[in-house]
């Protein structure tokens, strides 16, 4: 009796999970977006980094410290150019993340001085850019001493391979912690969360309460209750934020490098566009379980995707390629903009620009989906 | 005659193809109490959600307070209200708060508006609760709260959609006894609800729904006597319906409901009287009546009686019983309720549809 009653209990769940299509195919493809992302974002290592080198003087060596570093996967080299502060504005701007700068006197045994100019606000590139190039220089600093001691087997062999390549590594940003590293992408990832959760409950929770019902009885617009709901999410988002944001600072010593009111700027902008994300989805969700359901596998793979944890440049091209059509991508980028690197309007302004953009989008399409129909 | 709610063909189909309204014709007079019946299904909440401008109409027209569901859906929400049967008030908020926020959704002018909150729930006596929140409160408070709300902006018309649902007899009185004097202030009440004694008390027309259609509208004394009157049409739902109670009754024979089944006939009305000091005499000189066709002593007191329909037979019962010592608890005669009508209705729409 009480096996027919177990069985029962079982087949009840199976059947309602058989029948209830979007959660069963929920079922089978939120594990395996999980498991591919984590196995290509939090598993893979990093390649392909973007990087320039700076050529000041032509010569063996010279190509030979070229033509290394383009065979190492680690790096991405998008060109080779004379101009040292160029470079530098590069990575500045945050277009490549390190510029490798050969001395002028490169080909002199002498005075071999390189300098690795690196974005020292991406930690885990950095510390994989660090000693890969460290790694290469001491790696030919040995060849070409020993290229020496064999053409000049009489000559101070031991001094030249000891000044054969001196590398200075140069952090743009100094001694990035990992906190420092993840809070920008925690703040946007929390956000992005809260933002998506909050909205699921004031919109699907409200209709499956019946709460919606009684103000869409009334003389009342859509956009009357939608506005007002997104203000108040807006306003429990900063409130939010701000309160992870002095946490860290109180609990972590944590130092926003940026404009304080640019990055409010950035947190408002975050926010509405993913309370706008929440709006979009729970338009015409009925209840909030088909809410989540729906929401789950898009929101989810985005904290892989889109570089809160681990950058971008460690996932394969067509995840990079994703990442450009997600909010969550700028919102990250944005942040670590103005905390880590202290960046102004003008560097974070694309970001800002396709955050607003989103933002559009997903209450045009939002408003759009929404209906009075209870 | 002016009416508060009325519907040409009205139809509703969903996304889904499924066609929930079919050619809709629903009238309901201003100023009365209006029952809408119908089995799960029937099409009952659709329609009320389209009359309250919930859902979209998908063809035909609603007039609801003068004013077309579609042309005019804000004139129609100033002029109605709606007691839904979830209660869909927030749970984290006061009383007086719900109310107010209600009161501002409809434009209630701010100075006159305190006044009027309170005046309403003085009158159905939860300003004494005015600041507990809904979560505290019983089913019947959230109820009458709910009541408040809907009539904040004085609505002409107001909805309710099984409003007594799970509430005790004296909570369901007093909501009944407020529905009454809502209606005598001039207001149209609409009563959705399954509780047929409800409706049967409080309604002055009742309109029963299947299928999507109406398949019956009249008052509650109408439909009974239209059940009478068409006892060919509906008797066999009649004669189930009795042999169903009796069943109630722990008749268990077998051969004795067959018996009773084949001895009665159209003319044959039954009476159940509980009765004490039954006696073997009692019952011989009950089956001597001539009015009296049969008799059965179903124990706990209680004896169901076969009669010949006439005006007197019950009264020959009743003296009959007491000339032979008996003591008369009640007696209940087997005239239709409002609930034969119903089942009796919606079974031969039933039997409609399956043919």
């Amino acid at each position: 009796m009480e096996s027919a009653k177990f069985k029962w209990m079982i087949k009840k769940d199976l059947l309602t999970l058989w029948r209830h299509k979007i959660q069963f195919a929920s079922l089978i493809l939120f594990p395996i977006v999980m498991i591919a992302l984590c196995g290509w974002g939090m598993g893979g290592t990093v390649e392909n980094t973007p990087v320039v080198i700076v050529k000041q003087t032509s010569g063996d060596i010279t190509d030979q410290v070229i033509n290394t570093i383009k065979s190492d996967e680690t790096f991405d080299v998008i060109d080779i150019m004379s101009e040292p502060d160029e470079a530098k504005q590069m990575v500045d701007k945050g277009e490549i993340k390190a510029a490798i700068i050969l001395s002028k006197n490169f080909e002199d045994n002498n005075t071999r001085n390189a300098v690795l100019y690196i974005d020292s606000s991406d930690q885990l590139t950095t510390q994989t850019l660090v000693p890969k190039t460290e790694q290469i220089f001491a790696m030919l600093s040995e060849t070409i001493s020993l290229n020496q001691v064999s053409a000049e087997p009489q000559g101070n062999a031991l001094t030249q391979t000891a000044q054969a390549i001196k590398l200075q590594v140069n952090k743009i940003y100094g001694q990035i912690d990992y906190i420092d590293f993840l809070l920008p992408g925690v703040l946007a990832m929390t956000m992005f969360m809260s933002s998506m959760f909050s909205m699921g409950n004031a919109i699907a929770g409200e209709r499956e309460r019946g709460e919606l019902a009684r103000l869409f009885m009334t003389p009342t617009s859509i956009s009357t209750v939608l506005s007002g709901k997104i203000v108040s999410n807006l306003i429990k988002e900063m409130m939010r934020a701000v309160i992870l944001i002095l946490s860290a600072v109180i609990l972590f010593n944590v130092v926003i490098n940026g404009n304080f009111l640019l990055l409010l700027l950035v947190m408002l902008l975050s926010a509405l566009c993913f309370v706008g994300f929440g709006m979009m989805f729970s338009a015409t969700s009925k209840t909030q379980e088909d809410y989540i359901q729906v929401v789950m596998p898009v929101a989810m793979p985005m904290m892989f995707v889109c570089g809160v944890f681990f950058p971008t440049e460690t996932m394969p091209w067509i995840l990079q390629k994703i990442a450009y059509f997600l909010p969550l991508t700028y919102a990250n980028d944005a942040f670590r903009g103005v905390m880590l690197q202290g960046a102004g309007l003008e560097a974070i302004g694309i970001d800002l620009l396709v955050l607003l953009g989103f933002t559009i989008l997903f209450f045009g399409v939002g408003v759009a989906r929404f209906n009075r129909q209870i | 005659m002016k009416y508060a709610i009325e519907t040409h063909d009205l139809v509703k189909v969903y996304d889904n193809g499924f066609k929930a309204v079919d050619n809709l014709n629903l009238f309901i007079e201003d100023k009365t109490i209006g029952g809408i019946l119908g089995p799960n299904g029937a099409g009952k909440t659709t329609t009320i959600k389209m009359l309250t401008c919930l859902n979209e109409v998908t063809s035909g027209t609603a007039i609801v307070a003068g004013f077309n569901v579609e042309k005019n859906p804000d004139e129609v929400r100033n002029r109605i209200g709606m007691v839904p049967q979830l209660i869909s008030l927030y749970k984290d908020l006061t009383v007086r708060e719900n109310i107010e926020l209600c009161a501002d959704f409809y434009n209630i002018d701010t100075k006159t508006k305190d006044q009027k909150i309170d005046d309403l729930m003085e009158l159905v006596d939860i300003k004494y609760a005015e600041n507990k929140f809904i979560s505290e409160l019983s089913g019947g408070m959230q109820q009458k709260t709910s009541v408040v709300a809907s009539l904040v902006h004085n609505p002409e018309l107001l909805f309710l959609d099984e409003p007594t649902v799970g509430l005790d007899p004296t909570t369901k009185k007093t909501l009944w006894q407020l529905m009454e004097d809502l209606n005598n202030q001039g207001r149209t009440i609409i009563l959705c609800s399954h509780d047929m004694y409800e409706v049967d008390r409080i309604c002055d027309s009742i309109n029963i729904i299947d299928g999507g259609k109406v398949v019956a509208n009249d008052t509650p004394q109408g439909l009974k006597d239209q059940l009478m009157k068409n006892k060919e049409e509906y008797n066999n739902n009649i004669r189930n319906l009795i042999l169903e109670l009796e069943k109630e009754n722990d008749i268990n024979n077998q051969e004795e409901i067959s018996h009773l089944k084949a001895s009665l006939t159209d003319e044959d009305e039954k009476v159940t009287v509980m009765v004490s000091n039954i006696s073997e005499e009692m019952i011989n000189s009950l089956n001597e009546l001539d009015v009296v066709k049969n008799v059965v002593h179903n124990g706990k007191g209680r004896l169901s009686i076969d009669l010949k329909r006439s005006e007197t037979s019950v009264n020959y019962v009743i003296t009959s019983i007491l000339n032979n010592g008996g003591n008369i608890a009640s007696i209940k005669t087997n005239d239709p309720t409002l609930e034969d009508v119903f089942v009796a209705i919606t079974a031969k729409k039933r039997k409609e549809v399956k043919k």
